[in-house]
């Protein structure tokens, strides 16, 4: 079958993903641009005998190589033969989208512009003379309404046709005759080399002093003469080059859009948004909402979740029974048991909250209140080094660390999704809890309310102490200036709110069940072998690991090694501490087992390890995937280093001071 | 004059921006010197702004580098 291939591109909140999905509809799939984070969509659909595969370059305003997101986009579009490039517009807000739509075609000649949301542009009264901008920027324009499926299949037809033509006349922008003439210039040196790139919009990267570019190019071409007189221009014009061509891009932008603008009566104004805005963003009712909001969705994660979470667990423990009482061998049973349910079985249970999770956070993304939320929590993390957005999935972090690192998602920058996702591990997930109400249960029974609720105060201070301590420390950059739009509040489009929910749930049962499931056979064998009557225990690798391991635990009142062998099946999922202990010292004797070996320091200094290290095997190999191995691995350390410390000086200081 | 971080909710026009970087990122979005725009959220903190149908957060280590002045 003949296949092209689609690019769409656009500024974000202009409705990309609504057009992605109803090309695609479920034929979709989500990943990760090669080397780096950015999330990669792509999918296809069948018309007229041809499959297109459509890729969803990420949204941005601009083309500069200096963002990660905006250089994937131009390589993309640079190095893959892309048959046609969707870029789609916001009806209501035209003239940003043709700016562009003049960067954009200095890359690549075959565009459309698919005018989305109509609807709401009519609401506002703005209609367009479509023949006068399809004949000034040579490009076909369609009307669509995304989120009703209106207009997507004359879309279809336009880009079927569109790759069916040799591309013809295409739109060059007019920057005026001075400009053009070092544009020329440049052109000329570039012209002499034999790149992917076009030579014209290298030279215009060159005159609006690129770095990405200028590096790319500076021995390549006769740098120093051509820098020379760009300073030279720009002595003349008093002002930097690059100011110069936004500022002409949307002088004449403007212009255009005007002439074309039919203005219409009015049928709603738009002023209901900025009257929430005002609420929503209040700077004292702001937060209480945001926090309200986030604990709605906190709840709804978990306790929606948890039914369906429930019934996963029953239908594995009957798959256990089953296993158990087959004629399999003991060796067969226990490595499909003890290793590959207990373990892959953890991640399944996972999925009911994962995506519950891209479910509310589509919903948000989709109404605009995302937008918000960075503002209303801009204060807070500002100080920290990251801006507002990174709140949200540290809250939610609260709840499951796994979707809490994949919501990262959500941030653009790659050093914020690294400081963010770095800090996630120390808030305290709700795995944790059964290991604090069994300690507190035992050792601080007066008192268990507020002793764990020191210990989610105690994972917040870390979480805030980590991102500045790597932010002054490791990337040395002042805190992201937040610049964010704030689109206007629009009804969810659900079927796009569930399909993208669900292409993202299907990503992490692909990538971390994988991992996982070599990560526990792993486990397993460590657990099993050399001694397989005795799973788990000190005759075991586990154990011998757990002895040499519980003398580092020695200052930190816990140095016996059952303590390490839960400790170390803690890295599996959190939850396996207490069944571990259970194990080890009898489920009936449990409390007066643990009252031999802890007192009530001790055990505190133990919950705080169990808090501060790496919460679970899933969440170490999502970290894995968002943030690549390296950064993964530094968090293990990160973790068990900062766990062991504070548990460390916590016992040492409290002993001290108890005169223990 | 006033910086944008210290002003009101109403009507301003921007007068300059100060760092250059920060007048890109502003410009990339459609805001230039000399446009008029309305403060809907003033500081502290994030202020938003609006300017035709665009509506925009500008965080306060940006709103203090933009100088306005109250428009008619």
């Amino acid at each position: 079958m003949e296949e092209k291939i689609i690019a769409i591109a656009g500024n974000p909140n202009t409705g990309k993903t609504t057009i992605f999905n109803a090309l695609t509809g479920a034929r979709q799939k989500v990943g990760n641009w090669p080397g780096v984070t950015v999330e990669k969509k792509e999918g296809y659909y069948i018309y007229k005998g041809i499959k297109f595969n459509v890729i969803d370059l990420p949204g941005t305003y601009t083309l500069t190589g200096e963002s990660e997101d905006q250089k994937i986009a131009i390589d993309f579009l640079v190095e893959n033969k892309v048959d046609v490039l969707l870029l789609i517009a916001d009806a209501s807000n035209l003239e940003r989208s043709l700016f562009l739509l003049v960067l954009l075609s200095e890359l690549h000649k075959n565009i459309i512009i698919d005018l989305n949301m109509i609807d709401l542009a009519e609401k506002e009264g703005i209609d367009y003379d479509i023949e006068h901008l399809e004949k000034l920027f040579k490009v076909k324009f369609i009307k669509t309404i995304g989120n009703k499926n209106i207009g997507i299949e004359e879309l279809k037809e336009e880009i079927y046709k569109k790759c069916k033509e040799v591309p013809s006349e295409t739109f060059k922008f007019n920057y005026g005759e001075e400009v053009e003439n070092i544009i020329s210039e440049i052109e000329s040196e570039i012209n002499k080399l034999n790149l992917n790139y076009p030579s014209r919009f290298l030279a215009i990267k060159i005159l609006e002093k690129d770095e990405i570019f200028i590096n790319f190019l500076r021995d390549k071409i006769s740098y120093e003469k051509i820098s020379e007189k760009i300073i030279n221009f720009e002595k003349t014009l008093k002002k930097p080059v690059d100011m110069l061509l936004i500022e002409k891009r949307y002088g004449i932008i403007h212009g255009i859009v005007r002439e074309a603008t039919i203005e219409k009566k009015k049928e709603l104004k738009i002023e209901l948004t900025e009257k929430i805005d005002k609420i929503l963003t209040h700077n004292f009712a702001g937060p209480l909402i945001f926090l309200f909001i986030m604990f709605l969705i906190f709840n709804g994660v978990f306790l929606l979740g948890e039914p369906f979470k429930n019934f996963i667990d029953l239908l594995l423990e009957k798959l256990k029974n089953l296993i158990s009482n087959s004629n399999f061998s003991p060796y067969l049973i226990s490595l499909l048991n003890e290793g590959i349910i207990s373990g892959v079985g953890s991640v399944i249970s996972f999925v009911p909250n994962i995506f519950l999770f891209f479910f509310f956070f589509s919903i948000l993304e989709d109404t605009g209140y995302m937008s918000r939320a960075a503002i209303v929590s801009d204060r807070v993390m500002h100080k920290l080094g990251l801006h507002g957005k990174s709140a949200i999935p540290l809250i939610l972090g609260f709840g499951c660390n796994v979707p809490a690192i994949m919501g990262t998602r959500i941030l653009e920058n790659k050093r914020d999704k690294i400081l963010t996702s770095l800090s996630i591990p120390f808030m305290s997930c709700s795995a944790r809890l059964p290991v604090y109400i069994l300690f507190t249960g035992i050792f601080f029974s007066k008192n268990q309310g507020l002793i764990i609720f020191s210990l989610y105060l105690l994972g917040i201070i870390v979480s805030f102490l980590t991102i500045k301590i790597f932010n002054s420390f490791v990337f040395k950059q002042e805190s992201v200036p937040l610049i964010i739009e704030l689109p206007p509040f629009r009804t969810p489009y659900w079927k796009s709110v569930l399909l993208e929910s669900w292409t993202r749930t299907k990503y992490f049962l692909k990538k971390a069940g994988t991992l996982i499931f070599l990560g526990s056979l792993i486990l397993w064998l460590l657990s099993y072998f050399p001694n397989p009557e005795n799973y788990g225990s000190e005759f075991n690798y586990i154990g011998r690991i757990g002895k040499i391991i519980s003398p580092l635990f020695k200052y930190s009142g816990f140095n016996f090694w059952q303590a390490g062998v839960a400790l170390i099946f803690g890295i599996y999922a959190k939850e396996l501490v207490v069944s571990t202990f259970g194990t080890l010292f009898g489920v009936e004797n449990l409390s007066e087992s643990l009252k031999i070996y802890f007192n009530p320091i001790s055990s505190y200094s133990f919950m705080i390890m169990s808090l501060l290290y790496m919460p679970c095997l899933a969440t170490f190999l999502i970290l894995r995937k968002e943030i690549g191995g390296k950064w993964a691995i530094i968090s293990l350390f990160w973790t068990f280093f900062t766990g062991w410390l504070i548990s460390t000086f916590f016992y040492q200081v409290f002993t001290f001071l108890t005169g223990g | 004059m006033e910086r944008l971080s210290d002003v009101k909710e109403g009507k301003y026009r921007i007068l300059e921006i100060l760092k250059p970087g920060k007048c890109k990122k502003l410009s990339n979005l459609g805001i230039f010197t000399g446009d008029i725009i309305e403060v809907i959220k003033p500081g502290p903190g994030p202020i938003i702004i609006k300017k035709g149908n665009i509506t925009i957060g500008i965080g306060c280590g940006i709103a203090m580098d933009v100088i306005v002045e109250k428009a008619e």
